[in-house]
């Protein structure tokens, strides 16, 4: 895989409590992408997640309290509009997101294809199995991404993503706060930006505990399915 | 036009809700913008305890039996009309403080650059 040099490019880890997986998931982005600046965004964490970040001397950022995953990706994308960044990618700091695929994900960001592309642990029958009922789930939210844009996208909610200097433009003054990922593709379509996806199986996760519990999953379903909707309706 | 007991209550009670809430307002308690709502509901209801009888006349053109009932019914919208105004302020209050807090990251952000920046030239002087 080919990265040109000139193109300035921002890995931004959002990270709440995951002293465990951090530091490999941090030296895991340097080994395959050595040529981008590394960005964690501490969303007010209570345990060493911003200690751990800073033994690794990458560019950090701190929420003095917690703002949840929404905010904390547009804090990232605000410091990469400022310092005029041209890429921007997004890997969770829990291990999930592998990031061999972090160049394949850029690639069609570097060639003008698309202004943002996604890693769908779905396109390919590969890496950890996703619950039954979470596969449910994608499929309805990604049926109702399709009926909304008209585009067909087997993992809507994925948070491991790329996107360009546009898109940075874009989400640094519009990004919704909770569960952000399935409303910001309606958000997209609607300005009229691009996108697709790319294979990128996930890995099961290295150390915290998942942020979607089985109770709250139903709550997940229907503030996602509502706020996709809603998405829609917006006047942006 | 004499005034029944009911209506003299009503009365006072629109007046000490104005009084208080202009006093609050004086005080910087209340935002007039956030105010004006209340300011206008206890107008209205002023008027409508002076002129018992035109309220009965429109309670009754409505279609309510008893006149007490346009009273409640009107009560309850102004406190969802209030209610909502109340949920819009948080909404717009808390996308700014969102906003707010995000620039402070940053310029905390910078501020720490700079001051590496100025310690590192001062050690090689």
């Amino acid at each position: 895989m080919f990265v040109e040099n000139k193109e300035k490019i921002l890995v931004i880890i959002p990270a709440y409590n995951e002293e465990g997986s951090i530091g490999k998931v941090i030296e895991e982005v340097r080994d395959q992408v050595p040529e981008a600046d590394i960005l964690v965004v501490n969303d007010g964490s209570t345990d060493a997640t911003g200690n751990v970040a800073k033994e690794q001397r990458v560019l950090i950022l701190e929420h003095p309290y917690n703002m949840g995953i929404g905010a904390t990706m547009q804090t990232g994308f605000l410091l990469a509009l400022r310092n005029s960044y041209d890429i921007a990618a997004q890997v969770d700091g829990d291990g999930q997101h592998d990031p061999q695929y972090l160049n394949k994900l850029m690639v069609p960001i570097l060639t003008g294809e698309v202004d943002l592309v996604i890693g769908s642990r779905y396109l390919e029958e590969k890496g950890a199995k996703s619950s039954v009922p979470r596969r449910i789930g994608t499929r309805f939210l990604s049926i109702l991404n399709y009926i909304l844009t008209g585009q067909r996208v087997t993992d809507p909610t994925s948070g491991f993503r790329a996107i360009n200097k546009k898109v940075i433009d874009f989400f640094s003054k519009e990004y919704p706060s909770d569960y952000p990922e399935a409303e910001s593709l309606i958000l997209l379509h609607k300005k009229g930006y691009t996108f697709k996806e790319v294979p990128a199986p996930m890995r099961k996760r290295q150390g915290g505990v998942s942020s979607i519990h089985f109770l709250s999953s139903i709550y997940y379903m229907v503030k996602v399915t509502l706020s996709m909707m809603i998405g829609s309706l917006k006047e942006i | 036009m004499s005034l029944s007991r009911v209506q003299v209550f009503a009365i006072i009670g629109c007046v000490f809700l104005i009084i208080l809430l202009l006093e609050l307002i004086r005080r910087n308690y209340l935002k007039e913008r956030y105010s004006l709502l209340w300011l206008v509901t206890g107008g209205i209801f002023l008027i409508l305890s002076l002129a018992i009888e035109s309220l009965g006349r429109i309670a009754h053109f409505i279609g309510f039996q008893v006149v007490s009932n346009a009273l409640f019914l009107a009560g309850i919208i102004f406190l969802v009309v209030i209610a909502l105004g109340t949920t819009i302020a948080i909404s717009r209050l808390s996308e700014r403080n969102k906003r707010l807090t995000q620039e402070v990251v940053l310029l905390k952000k910078r501020i720490e650059d700079l001051e590496k920046v100025q310690s590192d030239s001062n050690h090689k002087k």
